[in-house]
């Protein structure tokens, strides 16, 4: 019985996240902006994906649906088996906290209120109980080694502080999916090379993260990478693993 | 409970933004606080000339009924009771020995002296005369010396009780009793001092100042005889309940001795307590009324203030609410911060309101009537904050509920 289950590829599972044939149009009053034409992408779990792209590529858009901020305006999107295409308001919000963690080029913390607070706020939106809260907080803000800043706030902390923080906050819930949207584009090379350690480790660790850049020397870290082009995959080509 | 513990989390969220945000937050109160204080004190202001009516009148006793010329409470034409024959004394007599007992009767005058002792004089002070029953009637006690007796009434007495006020101001600390005081221009010596009863209710009678001398001294030294000045009558039913009966008894009673056709009206009134105060909780009611309107004016004001900052709060946090969706914050969860954060400003509000009525009330009571803040009325001025608070914070709260996570997060 154990043996089937661990050890055996089976595609359809191990998928983390499907889109067939997506489409996304915008509407701007008169004019309709395809952002996505058609794009069709698997990701398997545990992979570490680049996608890549200049801007007005999609690219951004195509973050947007996977990260379920938006949804498509045709074609299906599967995350960990479930359709997100036809889900209310209500229950993206729910997918968001449970299965994604973001982390932005801005790192978009709240100000005023303290890191623990930052990273402790997806638990709360999930209904965590306070112990449990209290445990996974300090457990995520200790994988990111900001466990003396616990009490500070983010205007306190450096940039590259500030976005592993934001990794914290992604970490906090287990989610499917790592989301970096140019997570290094706020910061100097040194730390931007310490952040994506940080990502790297995370790899290591079994996450699945899926990473927008346009740097190549970013896009390297990862094993894979799809290019964008008009709101089209252009290429997609697996890293030589040295 | 799921509901339960998004309010609970909610609250906590609108703690830490009330917390970060003082100086605005303080500022937006203001106008709550002017709100339910100015709410407060009307309503205990209301409550206080209430308790002070009861104080006031305490003495004239629920289960009296008082005949007179005059109704206390003229409604409608003066000018129909102005004709009315004055009741004398004889008339009280006959109306004593008809009831035979079924109730007690008092005959009172009374009228406006100077009075003098010594040096000090008080000027226009009610001088009441009256009979040995006057303390039947009324539940006012002498506090020190003896109330008139029926030797009093029977021989004429120049003898008078006086009232705490009429004693201060006449004798100050000096013992008043077996005193002679001028009341008018007649002589009296002071017998008793009646108990404390309270102070005027706003330029009512003050039951304080006033002095009892047999009525039959009364007549003798300010010559109310013939009808020329008229009687009050006095009547104390043997308990309240007996007290309806007691008006209808003295009421044909009295249409007896003023020989009135059934077809005539009465030319007296019959007047009680209940009757006067139906008429105060009648004008107090209105007054109650229109002093809500105008104070919930100054709330309503307060809450347009906080329903401004909390517009202002939400387009100010437009990135932050595209960060909590972002990170599973539903529309409901947004809903619930924001209406919290504005029920929290209203409640903060409300409570440091609550604090300064009650200072305010205190210094009240000390300078112009007794009044105390109640407990339904704090619990009031708590509800109504909050509800100030949740309507003021609906539609900024919607507004930011309904934003779309993608443009809230590009929002700079």
């Amino acid at each position: 019985m154990a043996h089937t289950n661990g050890g055996t590829i089976q595609p359809e599972t191990s998928s983390a996240l499907a889109l067939r044939d997506v489409v996304k149009t915008y509407d701007m009053g008169t004019v309709q902006v395809q952002a996505l034409r058609g794009v069709s992408l698997d990701i398997a779990r545990n992979e570490y994906v680049s996608i890549m792209g200049p801007s007005g590529s999609g690219k951004s858009t195509l973050m947007h649906v996977i990260g379920c901020l938006d949804v498509p305006t045709s074609g299906t999107y599967t995350l960990e088996g479930q359709m997100v295409a036809e889900m209310s308001e209500n229950q993206l919000a729910e997918i968001r906290n449970e299965q994604i963690g973001f982390v932005f080029q801005t790192f978009n913390l709240i100000p005023r209120v303290s890191i623990y607070q930052n990273v402790e706020l997806p638990l709360v939106y999930a209904g965590v109980s306070r112990g449990e809260r209290r445990r996974r907080t300090t457990a995520a803000i200790e994988r990111v080694g900001l466990a003396d800043r616990i009490k500070h706030k983010p205007n306190e902390l450096s940039g590259g502080q500030r976005q592993r923080v934001a990794i914290a906050r992604a970490l906090v819930c287990n989610p499917s999916i790592i989301l970096a949207d140019e997570p290094t584009g706020n910061l100097d090379s040194k730390t931007g090379a310490e952040i994506m350690n940080i990502l790297d480790g995370l790899h290591a660790d079994g996450q699945t993260i899926i990473l927008v850049t346009h740097e190549d020397y970013i896009a390297k870290h990862a094993l894979r990478t799809v290019r964008l082009m008009d709101g089209m995959i252009e290429s997609d080509l697996e890293a030589v693993v040295s | 409970m799921r509901l339960m513990r998004d309010m609970v989390d909610a609250f906590r969220i609108a703690l830490y933004a009330m917390r970060a945000n003082k100086a605005r937050g303080t500022l937006t109160t203001l106008g709550i606080i002017i709100g339910i204080v100015a709410v407060i004190l009307t309503m205990t202001a209301a409550n206080g000339l209430q308790n002070t009516f009861r104080q006031s009148f305490s003495s004239v006793g629920a289960d009296v009924i008082y005949v007179s010329r005059m109704p206390w409470v003229i409604q409608g034409d003066f000018f129909l009771y102005r004709n009315r024959p004055q009741i004398d004394l004889k008339q009280a007599d006959e109306l004593e020995s008809r009831l035979r007992g079924r109730g007690i009767v008092n005959p009172t005058m009374d009228t406006a002296r100077d009075v003098k002792y010594r040096s000090e004089t008080l000027s226009g002070l009610r001088i009441i005369g009256t009979t040995d029953k006057q303390s039947m009637v009324s539940s006012a006690q002498p506090e020190t010396g003896r109330f008139l007796t029926e030797f009093d009434v029977t021989y004429k007495k120049n003898v008078c009780v006086i009232g705490t006020d009429v004693r201060d101001g006449l004798f100050g600390s000096a013992n008043p009793l077996n005193k002679s005081i001028h009341i008018g221009r007649a002589r009296f010596r002071v017998i008793g001092v009646m108990e404390k009863q309270g102070g005027s209710f706003l330029g009512g009678p003050n039951f304080d100042r006033q002095i009892y001398i047999p009525i039959t001294s009364y007549v003798k030294a300010y010559g109310g005889h013939r009808g020329r000045q008229g009687v009050d009558v006095a009547v104390k039913a043997p308990s309240r309940e007996a007290l309806e009966e007691l008006e209808f008894e003295v009421m044909g009673e009295m249409r007896k001795i003023r020989k009135l056709r059934p077809a005539e009206d009465d030319n007296f009134s019959i007047n009680k307590l209940d009757t006067l105060v139906g008429a105060f909780n009648n004008v107090m009611g209105v007054v109650l009324l229109v002093g809500l309107l105008v104070t919930s004016i100054s709330l309503f004001v307060g809450g347009v203030g906080v329903m401004n900052i909390m517009f202002v709060s939400v387009t100010e946090r437009t990135r932050e609410i595209g960060i909590r969706k972002s990170i599973g914050a539903k529309p409901r969860s947004i809903l619930f911060q924001f209406l919290f954060e504005s029920a929290s400003i209203c409640l903060l509000g409300g409570v440091i309101g609550i604090l300064v009525a009650s200072i305010l009330t205190a210094v009240i009571n000390k300078v112009l009537m007794p009044a105390s803040v109640s407990f339904p009325i704090l619990f009031i001025a708590v509800v109504v904050s909050i509800a100030v608070g949740v309507v003021a914070g609906l539609v900024p709260a919607f507004r930011g509920s309904r934003l779309n996570p993608i443009e809230a997060l590009r929002y700079e």
